[in-house]
């Protein structure tokens, strides 16, 4: 009888695991039966316009289609880094299919946009549209062409389009690194302007940008001479302002008079772990950078290829403001 | 004969009429014997003949001049009273692919076209750039182009459009979650805010009362209302609240000037139906009434949508629905019932991603396929649709698609497309 129960138990739990992660998964990325006719959205088995069979010449156009500011095909606009249109909170729809919305209509998206955020143009993207841009901190050098598996930096470099275990079908493998980012439970709907992820967020931006993932307690003070040439703040450690772990940072309030705000930390739930993330936004960014802040501004290490006046390295907050929310000096 | 050479083997053979040799031969023998009379009678017949030469001669000539005056009369008689030229008409049961004509440039990233009641202008809205709404004439010349007001461009978003019987052009913004309405020239008059509400609905019920001339503004991104009297200084209204959600994207207005528009709320997609006002009227639209509060719902079943795209409507008054990421078109009757849904699945004519759609006057119904990189045309003129053709392929080049998005086919049998990635309007012809 106990044999029986824990099957039993052990099949619902099966169950309610493939059902998250169909859910996690959905639309054409992935849930895939013998006879879907997903494939057929994006290839061509015989007469693609594109490599890897695909019905494009660029991955980016095929991804906007449906992402992108039309919002023809999905509510997550890239473009702009907006959830565009969240579940009908009001009771008595007409499917049934309501409950409490997860994420607000128009709401940020917590990676940005590669057009616009928040309504203003990016002064800093990931250019996902098949460029051969260095990535800084890639191996022991500052800039340094990652070797991306499909070539050119793309969607493709970093999310799976046919589905993937971790968090917003992030890649398990990026630039030949291991990627592990555990998807916190968000409930029915998905949430997609707070921060649900696990602490391996990091994992995903390391992929390339190896040399700034430094863990090492100190790192940026006075144990660690990189082999980069000069010390970094370290990453992936609980977050200690005031000597505790329960996030006391600086709430802000934008300029849409919405607040406080504050910057995400990895494992929701517990709020207490800083990752590149919390930082950097890896679609694009419209913070302002201006003096010392300007990306542009000669670093002491010297500059790889033309960095635009105005480029605010993907930094979530105008200038440095990504320093005094936790430091406040 | 065996030898090959030939000889003559009697008189009439040295002599005969058809044997051309023997007859020069002939004549060269007589010209040692003629007398004076002889020559004078040759020449005379010389001389005859060559009259008869000219009198044929001169007939021509006046045969063609009395041609060239009645042409020359058919002519000035067009110049004064032109007659155009009979209409052809095709039978339906003819079907043939059009043929690509020309591209219209000047537009960043399209996605939606239609066309004024008149044919003459067309409507171009674009995601990308500066997303405007751009006015050419049917010959691809720029002739205006306008946004919705107060929006800058990362806060805008016009997806599809359509144009009432007055001229009036209906403008879907996914950002904006709104309907704008504008005058036939690009000037702004009013925001559907809400299945329940315009901007102006709301304006009149805060001011009690609007005047003719007044402006209000909304942007979803900011707090206020901006209202401007006529003649006044400009104040502000708080924002409207506890408006039904919704997320317009496709639209179509029937001949019975009713609204269809599709709305993608998420897990809520449905089809809303709007009565509009018969006259033009620019200060309140209280007319606008919701007919039918929606059908179809989310999903993938039968009467179930993933985003809807786009409404045409046929001759027999049933009502297609591009189903965009079901990869199918759904039909439904006039009552709103749904019949059935076709284009799945894999075989001739199957479709990718439906987007734009549009119904001629022949009945045949134009799907633009975004990722299948061709428009796919249907007879819907029986009980069951029937696939024609397809056209277009991917490319760059002349004539190939790039994602292209919408369609609107011109009572002269010209297409407008959109081909978005390739930054340009396509027209074909018939």
């Amino acid at each position: 009888m106990k044999k029986f129960l824990l099957l039993l138990v052990l099949a619902f739990a099966l169950a309610l695991g493939t059902a998250s992660l169909v859910s996690a998964n959905g639309g054409p990325h992935g849930g895939y039966t013998a006879t879907t006719d997903a494939c057929a959205g994006c290839h061509r088995a015989h007469t693609a316009p594109g490599p890897r069979l695909l019905l494009a010449d660029s991955t980016y156009d095929l991804c906007v289609t449906c992402h992108g500011s039309a919002g023809a095909g999905a509510n997550t606009n890239v473009d702009d880094g907006f959830y565009l249109s969240s579940r009908d909170d009001a009771p008595g729809g007409a499917d049934g299919n309501v409950g409490a919305a997860n994420t607000p209509d128009n709401a940020p998206l917590l990676g940005g946009g590669f057009q616009n955020y928040q309504g203003a143009p990016v002064t800093s993207v990931h250019d996902a549209n098949g460029t051969t841009a260095a990535a800084w901190g890639n191996g022991v050098d500052r800039g340094v062409t990652a070797d991306l598996t499909e070539g050119n930096l793309s969607c493709a470099s970093c999310h799976d389009p046919h589905g993937s275990p971790n968090y917003r079908i992030l890649k398990e493998t990026i630039n030949g690194n291991a990627v592990n980012v555990a998807q916190v439970d968000e409930g029915a709907a998905k949430d997609y302007d707070t921060e649900q992820w696990g602490a391996g967020m990091s994992s995903v931006c390391a992929a390339c940008h190896d040399a700034y993932h430094v863990t090492t307690s100190g790192s940026g003070s006075d144990s660690t001479y990189l082999a980069t040439g000069g010390y970094a703040h370290a990453v992936d450690m609980n977050y200690s302002y005031g000597g505790t772990n329960t996030n006391p940072e600086l709430g802000w309030t934008d300029e849409f008079g919405n607040g406080p705000n504050y910057l995400p930390l990895a494992e929701s739930g517990v709020n207490d772990r800083v990752v590149c993330s919390t930082c950097h936004m890896s679609h694009g960014t419209a913070a302002a950078a201006t003096g010392f802040a300007d990306g542009a501004y000669d670093p002491p290490f010297g500059t790889v290829g033309p960095i635009p006046s105005g480029d605010s390295a993907l930094l979530r907050l105008d200038n440095r403001g990504v320093c005094e929310v936790c430091h406040q000096k | 004969m065996e030898s090959g050479v030939l000889k003559p083997t009697s008189e009439e053979d040295l002599h005969g009429t058809d044997f051309a040799d023997g007859q020069a031969i002939q004549a060269t023998v007589g010209m040692d014997g003629l007398t004076s009379d002889d020559m004078e009678e040759l020449t005379q017949e010389a001389e005859g003949d060559e009259r008869k030469r000219r009198r044929r001669l001169l007939a021509l000539l006046i045969f063609l001049l009395l041609l060239l005056l009645a042409f020359s009369s058919l002519f000035c008689r067009y110049l004064q009273q032109p007659t155009p030229l009979p209409e052809i008409i095709l039978p339906s049961t003819v079907h043939y692919p059009p043929h690509y004509l020309f591209s219209i440039y000047g537009v960043d990233k399209p996605v939606g076209v239609t066309l004024s009641p008149e044919g003459d202008r067309l409507y171009v809205a674009e995601t990308g750039g500066e997303r405007m709404i751009r006015i050419f004439d049917t010959e691809g010349a720029p002739i205006a182009m306008f946004a919705p007001p107060r929006t800058r461009p990362g806060e805008r978003s016009p997806v599809y459009l359509e144009t009432d019987k007055d001229g009036r052009i209906f403008v879907t913004d996914r950002l904006q979650h709104a309907i704008y309405i504008f005058g036939s020239d690009g000037s702004y008059l009013d925001m559907l805010i809400s299945p329940d509400l315009s901007l102006s609905s709301y304006v009149d019920d805060r001011v009690g009362g609007l005047l003719l001339g007044s402006t209000y503004v909304y942007n979803i991104f900011q707090d206020n209302v901006y209202y401007q009297p006529f003649g006044q200084e400009e104040t502000t209204l708080p924002a409207p609240d506890k408006m039904i959600k919704w997320a317009p994207l496709g639209l179509h207005i029937d001949e019975e000037n009713n609204l269809f528009v599709t709305d993608v709320t998420e897990g809520k997609n449905r089809v809303l139906e709007f009565s509009l006002p018969d006259e033009p009227i620019l200060v309140s639209w209280e007319g606008i009434q919701l007919l039918q509060s929606d059908f179809g719902k989310s999903g993938q079943s039968r009467g179930q949508f993933l985003f809807p795209n786009d409404v045409a409507a046929d001759s027999q008054g049933r009502i297609y629905i591009s189903d965009g990421n079901n990869g199918r078109i759904s039909v439904w009757d006039k009552d709103k019932n749904f019949l059935f849904n076709f284009s799945g699945g894999t075989a001739e004519g199957a479709l990718s991603l439906p987007r734009g759609i549009f119904i001629d006057h022949l009945d045949r119904l134009f799907v633009v396929d975004a990722v299948g990189q061709d428009v796919k045309v249907y007879d819907v003129s029986g009980q069951e649709p029937a696939f024609l053709y397809a056209f277009g392929d991917w490319g760059i080049d002349d004539g190939l698609f790039n994602y292209p998005n919408d369609i609107v086919v011109a009572k002269d049998g010209l297409l407008y497309i959109v081909d978005r990635e390739n930054n340009r309007i396509q027209v074909w012809s018939y």
